[in-house]
């Protein structure tokens, strides 16, 4: 369709009176005559379906092409008007805030001409907009889950319920993670200990058996990519040397191979086989081939019934097209070797927790008989150390609280007691945290005899008689001891796992300064990435039991259902490349905060999806080969005419911008009846970031007093905003402009009475400077 | 650009502890650099083997002279350049940690003295101290980051109507000063070549561990080379003459007692922790302790007789230098270069051998 000339276009201007909200403060007779439109209505309550009427019927018998609303808010009702304007193309709407940032902020003598301004900029701003559409997503309904630990089987459990496709990848030869090893699990409530494997086996016998899961054991993501929703995935499916599916698992193989390899599910404390299955219930049911020791003697494949040995079984490559991805990629524990003191190295009978877990273990190395590595007999007493890597600021240490450690500690402790009354267990703790529930069981273990030293052992050493000494300073009683033992557990801190931290450099989503991923926000997008589409849960976003990584497991999957149910319609102001004009320089790759722009074939592409519209990548592209559709830069420049239009000699005008965070703020000193002066005019942009020197300048050019630029400090471009204004300051500055003019400040939403307070200090130092100060037209209008 | 220079007034209160919120200065300055290198390393240091100040000092000088010229023997041989400067003077440090001077005081001499380096076109100092290491990187940090101690320094120059300035950056905490071992250990590999054979057979059974200084270790420990939890950086250099160390024994990170002042005010707790080493090193059978501080060398050497008669323990442990031991190994003079006349424990093994 071809756009009318500016001055053709027909605007029509519907002014609410809001049940009195704003009429009786706005003097709407006043205000009709002193603005020029092709009709001007006046309405009780233009939000109301007999609102909706009217509009249509002027739309169509005035042949209107614009709409202002003077209303509201737009953060309260611009979706409802947006509706009202059909058949006008939706952004083919504006609406004035006579409302918020008018009658409720001002007295009844500035309201009424603050009114005009405000229509006025919306007449001029809404001459501007374009027709455009919203864009629409659709993903394809599958997810990736890596990581086959408990957090990944739970959000393939309930993502396939759901109706959608999940990839369980594990690059294990089985699913199950961490939880299978640690034996026994404790509730709190209960004051009871529960057999882990018993809880977790039944969710892998479910995972197993629903058809909406394929499992991909063995299985790494070796690249990754996304586009406008659809994550690329190339996996490395490492070969077993058995085919799952002729093998039946009876274990024939097993008894005749000659070779002997640590254990990994027993942490080492114990022998496998080179042809194994990692434990009993493990899954898939099929024995596997460790190549690496595997002498290929051939004795598997000469007793196999089933001819399930295949030495020729090569590594397979695969594409995976998936809507969305959960990392669940876990952790690791804090390598003992760094912290020399505790012999871990050098003394057998130092050893972790999870080493002990396996001890305890019905199904572990000693079938559950607690006995020290050494001399292989009971040990009298047992001291734990807590914080080992956790809450340690030394280097290679994690300042962070490990989380579940105390937990873990006094259930291995209590287990002990429960077991051996006379085995002694005492506890070096820094501070006991057991929040919730936990402090009940934290006082069921002291009842039942386990020990508590407050104090973080300096050094563990052998004495002359060959025993271990825990040498502690008991910091609430400031006395020095040395405790000898027979057992030290220590208490190793979670770290992020490898997996982890590769799978966020391939699909390029940001990590915690620990190197955990890192959430969207942590209070309110927890399981959120900054990467739209890939959500995270379990360990792998930092340490937690594994209750918590349920739950994560569960929110991540119902976000996943959100994005997949009905595609996602997306705000149209976004960048959009020409790719005729596209030279693959990558400028904008790197100018990109928001990580929008990738490279998919050679070829730069933009995603709408987390594109924010901030129109740097604009800047950075020599070729001018971007682009954001809506006119926005126009629009700004007509905004501010729209609001400089009529001022008077004596008068003073302040021109405020602020995105959706300061606007709702500024709203909010409106809600509250707190009051600035009638001199500031705000305009709403999509980002800060829009708005360009050469708007601000064209502002104080054309009349404006000064401008005001608000930004909320957690959004991404605050800093180059923030230089971008220092910049353009030094240049007024050199113009011969007083600085001052200009003000860059914070904004919050909750902080509206500080926003108030600036507006008003703002207004006051506007009102002390005198010239200089631009003369209308006088300079060439530079880039800077 | 904006957050690190918002935080160099508030740095400036943290300074005197060299910690911002659990991390170095430096570190945190780094930290927008190296936001995915999650723990120490030294990867980026590199060691100069030429344009050095070798950086005199007090208690080497009064104390073992024979680091100071084990130290030149050493750099000789394995072709170390290197000056010394006569109007170069102490960094304060006994002084600085005993409360004597205050930290202004002690970064305006580390300017001074990072002037005379400069102006002799030697710009990387190798201290022989641990406490001169640590003094003159926390000044340079201060020096390069705070602009009104600077600029503050620098009219205290010109008031005085000297000649010497301070640029900003131009003696940089991690690439410019370094101790004198790690200058050599940048050369580990060519020290066997110097070494004499006749000797090294002679002291073969002897039992060596190593002590290794707070002050290098544990202050600016993100430049610390080869292990700070787990130190070795003695450990390495002995192994590169072709012995074995012990490794790690009880009590291998422990201070030596010192404590600057401590030694003086608090004498009984100071002494009590050089004791418990001592004694830790007796159950041991260690023969030699190996040093790479004057501070930590003189608290053992010369209280270990008194230790020993104390505790009716008799303490046998002989302490060297790193620099003196491989000066030994190398075949130099055990009194005009090493300097073994100035010890109170005797260093017996080479009077057998003579």
């Amino acid at each position: 369709m071809k756009e009318k000339n500016k001055s053709d276009l027909r605007v029509g201007v519907f002014i609410c009176r809001c049940g009195g909200n704003i009429s009786d403060n706005v003097d709407i007779e006043m205000v009709k005559n002193s603005i020029s439109a092709e009709c001007i209505v006046e309405f009780e309550n233009l939000c109301s379906i007999n609102g909706k009427k009217a509009i249509r019927e002027e739309i169509i018998s005035n042949k209107l092409d614009r709409i202002v609303i003077a209303s509201c808010s737009p953060i309260s009702h611009e979706k409802i008007f947006q509706n009202y304007v059909n058949p006008l193309n939706p952004y083919l709407m504006d609406m004035a805030n006579l409302r918020e940032q008018c009658s409720w902020v001002h007295n009844k003598d500035e309201a009424s001409s603050k009114a005009i301004s405000l229509i006025n900029a919306s007449i001029e701003k809404v001459k501007k907009s374009h027709s455009v559409s919203p864009i629409v997503c659709q993903t394809p309904e599958s997810v990736a889950i890596i990581g086959g630990g408990i957090s990944g089987i739970s959000a393939a459990l309930s993502i396939a319920k759901g109706g959608i496709k999940a990839y369980l990848i594990e690059k294990e030869s089985t699913i199950g993670g961490n939880m299978v090893k640690i034996g026994k699990v404790f509730s709190p409530v209960k004051i009871a200990e529960e057999c882990g494997l018993c809880l977790l086996n039944p969710l892998i016998n479910d995972v197993a058996w629903n058809e909406n899961i394929e499992i991909l054991t063995n299985s790494e993501v070796i690249s990754g990519s996304r586009q406008s929703g659809t994550f690329n995935l190339v996996l490395k499916q490492k070969p077993t040397y058995i085919d799952g599916k002729k093998c039946i698992a009876c274990g024939k193989c097993n008894e005749l191979c000659p070779v002997n390899v640590l254990d990994e599910f027993n942490e080492g404390l114990s022998y496998r086989k080179a042809i194994y299955k990692p434990f009993s219930q493990s899954f898939p049911d099929s024995y596997t081939i460790d190549i690496e020791n595997c002498i290929k003697c051939g004795s598997c494949e000469n007793v196999c019934k089933m001819g399930a040995i295949n030495f020729d079984d090569e590594e397979e490559i695969k594409a995976l097209n998936v809507g969305s991805v959960i990392l669940a990629t876990g952790h690791e524990i804090f390598n003992p070797s760094l912290r020399p003191e505790y012999g871990y190295d050098r003394y057998e009978d130092v050893i972790s927790q999870n080493e002990l877990a396996r001890i305890m273990g019905v199904n572990g190395p000693t079938k559950g008989e607690l006995l020290t590595l050494s001399s292989k007999k009971r040990p009298k007493r047992v001291v734990m150390i807590q914080c080992v890597g956790s809450r340690d600021e030394k280097p290679d240490g994690h300042k962070y609280c490990s989380k579940v450690c105390c937990m873990v500690a006094l259930k291995n402790a209590n287990l002990i007691k429960h077991k051996y009354p006379e085995t002694d267990v005492i506890l070096c703790y820094t501070d006991m945290r057991t929040p919730g529930m936990y402090e009940k069981y934290y006082k069921h273990c002291q009842n039942n005899g386990v020990r508590l030293i407050r104090g973080r052992p300096g050094e563990i050493i052998k004495n002359s008689e060959d025993n271990l000494v825990v040498k502690v300073e008991d910091t609430l009683t400031k006395e020095f001891i040395e405790i000898e033992t027979d057992m030290v557990v220590l208490s190793l801190a979670m770290e992020p796992s490898k997996g982890t931290v590769e799978i966020a450099k391939l699909l390029d989503v940001g990590l915690t300064e620990d190197l955990f991923i890192k959430e969207a926000h942590p209070k309110i997008k927890p399981v959120t990435t900054d990467i739209s589409g890939a959500y995270v849960c379990g360990t792998a976003q930092g340490p937690k039991d594994i209750t918590e990584s349920i739950m994560q497991a569960n929110a991540a999957s119902s976000k996943v259902f959100e994005l997949m149910h009905n595609g996602i319609e997306l705000e149209p102001f976004v960048a959009e490349i020409d790719k005729d004009l596209c030279t693959n320089c990558g400028e904008c790759i790197d100018s990109c905060k928001h990580k929008s722009i990738l490279t998919i074939d050679n070829e730069i592409v933009i995603d709408p999806m987390s594109c924010s519209g901030c129109g740097e990548c604009l800047r950075a592209c020599k070729e001018s080969a971007i682009s954001i559709q809506g006119n926005i830069s126009e629009k700004i420049y007509a905004t501010i005419d729209g609001i400089l239009k009529d001022k008077k000699e004596d008068e003073r005008r302040i021109i405020v911008f602020l995105d959706q965070i300061g606007y709702t703020a500024a709203d909010n000193i409106g809600i509250n009846r707190l009051s600035y002066p009638s001199s500031i005019n705000i305009i709403k942009v999509h980002s800060i970031n829009r708005v360009s020197p050469d708007h601000i300048i064209h502002g104080l050019k054309n009349g404006a007093d000064g401008v005001f630029i608000g930004e909320y400090p957690g959004d991404l471009m605050y800093e180059k905003v923030e230089k971008k204004i220092n910049k353009l300051k030094d240049y007024i500055k050199e113009q011969g402009v007083n600085p001052e003019r200009i003000q860059f400040s914070k904004v919050y939403i909750p902080y509206f009475t500080g926003l108030a307070k600036s507006f008003i200090e703002f207004d006051k130092k506007i009102e002390s400077l005198e010239e200089p100060f631009f003369k209308k037209g006088s300079s060439k209008n530079k880039e800077c | 650009m904006k957050t690190k220079h918002a935080h160099l007034n508030e740095e400036k209160l943290f300074i005197e502890e060299n910690i911002v919120n659990g991390k170095n200065i430096e570190e945190s300055i780094n930290d927008e650099a190296n936001e995915f290198i999650p723990f120490t390393n030294n990867k980026g240091k590199k060691i100069p083997d030429n344009g050095i100040l070798l950086f005199k000092s007090c208690l080497i000088s009064t104390e073992y002279p024979g680091v100071e010229s084990s130290t030149k023997f050493v750099f000789d041989k394995l072709g170390i350049e290197y000056i010394i400067d006569h109007d170069q003077s102490c960094c304060t440090g006994l002084g600085h940690y005993s409360d004597v001077f205050d930290q202004y005081s002690t970064t305006l001499i580390a300017a001074r003295n990072f002037d005379i380096a400069l102006k002799d076109k030697h710009p990387n100092i190798a201290t022989m101290c641990a406490t001169c290491y640590a003094i003159n990187k926390k000044a340079s940090n201060i020096l390069n980051n705070d602009d009104e101690i600077r600029n503050k320094i620098n009219k205290v120059f010109t008031d005085c109507g000297l000649k010497r300035k301070y640029e900003k950056g131009s003696i940089d905490s991690k690439n410019n000063i370094f101790h004198v071992a790690e200058i050599i250990y940048n050369k580990k590999n060519e020290i066997k070549e110097y070494i004499d054979k006749k000797l090294k057979n002679q002291l073969s059974n002897l039992k060596i561990a190593t002590h290794h200084a707070c002050h290098y270790c544990k202050v600016h420990y993100n430049d610390t080379i080869a292990g700070v939890t787990n130190p070795n950086i003695l450990d390495e250099l002995v192994e590169s003459c072709g012995y074995k160390t012990i490794g790690w024994f009880n009590e291998k990170r422990t201070t030596c007692g010192a404590g600057f002042r401590q030694r003086f005010v608090n004498k009984e707790l100071s002494l009590s922790v050089t004791e418990e080493k001592l004694l830790s090193l007796y159950e041991e059978d260690v023969d030699i302790l190996i040093h790479m501080c004057p501070n930590c060398h003189m608290q053992f050497d010369r209280y270990q007789p008194y230790i020993s008669k104390n505790k009716n323990k008799p303490l046998k442990t002989m302490h060297l230098n790193i620099v003196q031991f491989i000066a030994i190994l190398m075949g130099a003079d055990i009194e005009s270069v090493v300097g073994i006349q100035t010890h109170t424990v005797k260093i017996k093994f080479l009077e057998k051998s003579d």
